[in-house]
C-alpha cells in the first residue's frame, strides 16, 4: 500500500516531510487535513496524533507523527538514490556529528525563526494582531545564533560535514519564510550562511513541494 | 584510552542531562568545570570548539561533540546493549517520534518555566518573571494531557521500555515541579495518573539521584 502523508499543503512541517520523500523518490499519496475547520483537533484525528498537529504518515498501517521523526524513518527505511550519499550517516562519529547538527537546528534556529515567522506571516494570514516586540527579539537572537552558523560553514560545506544531511534540509520551511516575515538574515548575515542557504533553496526536492505538498506516484 | 571529559557546570542544567545518561550507561567521566561566571564559554578559544558559546561539550579521546541530546545519543550508540535507543526499525521510528515529542511539545515550555524556577530555587542573581513562568506552565499542562493519553497505553513514551526520549525530560521535568509541591505539581497531578507514574519512575532512577547535589567526576560505578 502506498505511503499516505496527512497534512496541510502549505504547512511548514508537512513540506519538511514531503521534501525528504521526494529526495528519496518515495511514492506517496498526500491527504489534505482541513485545518481551517479544526479537523486536526477531532477525536478521530487525536487517536493518530494526540497533540492535534499535522502532519503524520500511515505507512501500510504504521502510524508515525513528528515531522523530523518521519524524515528519519524515511531515510532509515529507503536506500539513498543512486549517486547520492545517505541523508543520515551510519558510522558512529559521522552520525554523532549529524545529531549535533540536527540539535543545532532545533535549539539554535527554530526557537527564533518560528516566532518571527508566526508573528509576521502566520498571524497576518489569519488577521490576528502581531507582536512586534516578539519579532524583534527573535530576529535579534537569530542574528547572534547565525554567527555560530557562519563559523561552522566557513570550515565545511554543510552543518554536519561536507555532505548534506537531514539537519540542513530541516531548516528549509522556516528559513524560506523569514524573508516574507521581513528579515533578510539568511542572505545578509555572512557569505557562508548565504552560500549554504542558496544551495539549499536550489534543491529540486524542495522546489517540487515548496508551493504545496502533493501526491507523487512516480519520479 | 583517555577518560571521557565532560566540560560544563557542576549545577548546570544541560550538563546534568549528559551526566544522567553517562551514569545510565555506566561510562566513567571527568567533569571539567567551565568558568561561566567569568565568561570562559564566550572566549575565542572556547568558540572554536562550541561556536554558540554554550556548555556542555565532551572530549571523548579527542572527539569533540556538543548539544546535549547529540552527546547522549552518541554515548548510547556506543553501548547499544543498554537499549536506550532501540535498533529494530519500527521501534527506532517510535523512539524518534518520542524524542521529537520531547523537543517540540515539552522542552519549549518546560525549559522556559523550568530554568526560571531553578534560578529561584538556587537563589541565583538573575531576573525571573512570574508571567513567563505561569504562561509556560499553562502550555505545559495542556501538552501533558496528550502525554497522559500516550502513557495510558504504554509504560514509556516510545513503548514498554525506557529510552533516551524519556530521560531527555530531565532535568527540566524536575525543575517545573518547583512551582508545586511533592504531592501536587504539573508532573504529578491526580488528574494525570499515568504521567505521575512515569515521572516518579524517572526521578527514582539511580542516574538521576546520583547528581542531586550537582555533577561530579565519576570514575567507578
Amino acid at each position: 500500500m502506498v505511503l499516505k502523508l496527512y497534512g496541510m499543503p502549505v504547512s511548514t512541517c508537512t513540506r519538511r516531510v514531503a521534501t525528504v520523500l521526494v529526495e528519496y523518490k518515495v511514492p506517496f499519496e498526500f491527504v489534505s487535513i482541513d485545518v481551517a475547520k479544526g479537523e486536526h483537533k477531532s477525536a478521530a484525528y487525536l487517536q493518530n496524533q494526540p497533540f492535534g498537529q499535522v502532519p503524520y504518515i500511515d505507512d501500510d498501517g504504521f502510524i508515525l507523527f513528528e515531522s523530523r521523526a518521519i524524515c528519519r524513518y524515511i531515510v532509515d527505511k529507503y536506500p539513498a538514490p543512486a549517486g547520492t550519499t545517505p541523508l543520515v550517516p551510519s558510522d558512529i562519529k559521522g552520525k554523532a556529528l549529524f545529531e549535533q547538527a540536527a540539535s543545532i537546528e532545533y535549539s539554535d534556529f527554530e526557537p527564533y525563526a518560528y516566532p518571527a515567522v508566526r508573528e509576521k506571516v502566520f498571524k497576518a494570514m489569519r488577521n490576528l494582531p502581531t507582536d512586534q516586540a516578539v519579532y524583534d527579539s527573535s530576529i535579534e537572537t537569530l542574528d547572534a545564533k547565525l554567527a555560530g552558523y557562519e563559523a561552522i560553514l566557513g570550515k565545511q560545506k554543510y552543518l554536519a560535514g561536507n555532505e548534506i544531511t537531514l539537519a540542513d534540509l530541516f531548516h528549509l520551511p522556516y528559513a524560506t519564510l523569514l524573508a516574507k516575515a521581513g528579515s533578510d538574515l539568511m542572505t545578509t548575515k555572512g557569505p557562508n550562511v548565504t552560500r549554504w542557504y542558496n544551495e539549499l533553496c536550489e534543491r529540486p526536492s524542495w522546489n517540487a513541494v515548496k508551493d504545496g505538498a502533493k501526491s507523487f506516484s512516480s519520479y | 584510552m583517555a577518560i571521557l571529559k565532560l566540560h560544563g557546570g557542576k549545577q548546570a542544567t544541560c550538563t546534568r542531562r549528559v551526566a544522567t545518561v553517562l551514569h545510565e550507561l555506566q561510562v566513567p567521566f571527568e567533569l571539567i568545570e567551565v568558568d561561566v561566571a567569568n565568561g570562559a564559554h564566550k572566549s575565542p578559544e572556547y568558540l572554536k570548539i562550541q561556536p554558540f558559546g554554550q556548555i556542555p561539550y565532551i572530549d571523548d579521546d579527542g572527539f569533540l561533540l556538543y548539544e546535549t541530546r547529540a552527546i547522549c545519543r552518541y554515548i548510547a550508540a556506543k553501548y547499544p546493549e543498554y537499549g536506550l535507543i532501540p535498533t529494530e526499525p519500527k521501534a527506532n521510528a517510535l523512539f524518534e517520534q518520542a524524542a521529537s515529542v520531547e523537543l517540540t511539545n515539552f522542552d519549549p515550555s518546560a525549559s522556559k518555566a523550568g530554568l526560571q524556577l531553578w534560578i529561584r530555587k538556587m537563589g541565583y542573581p538573575f531576573p525571573t518573571d512570574d508571567k513567563i513562568i505561569a504562561d509556560n506552565l499553562e502550555t505545559l499542562e495542556k501538552k501533558l494531557d496528550a502525554y497522559e493519553a500516550i502513557l495510558s497505553k504504554q509504560r514509556y513514551l516510545a513503548g514498554e521500555t525506557i529510552t533516551l526520549a524519556d530521560i531527555f525530560h530531565l532535568p527540566y521535568g524536575v525543575f517545573v515541579t518547583y512551582a508545586g509541591s511533592e504531592s501536587d505539581s504539573v508532573m504529578n497531578r491526580a488528574s494525570r495518573p499515568n504521567v505521575a507514574r512515569w515521572y516518579k519512575q524517572l526521578i527514582s532512577r539511580p542516574s538521576w539521584l546520583a547528581y542531586l547535589d550537582g555533577v561530579t567526576t565519576t570514575t567507578a560505578y
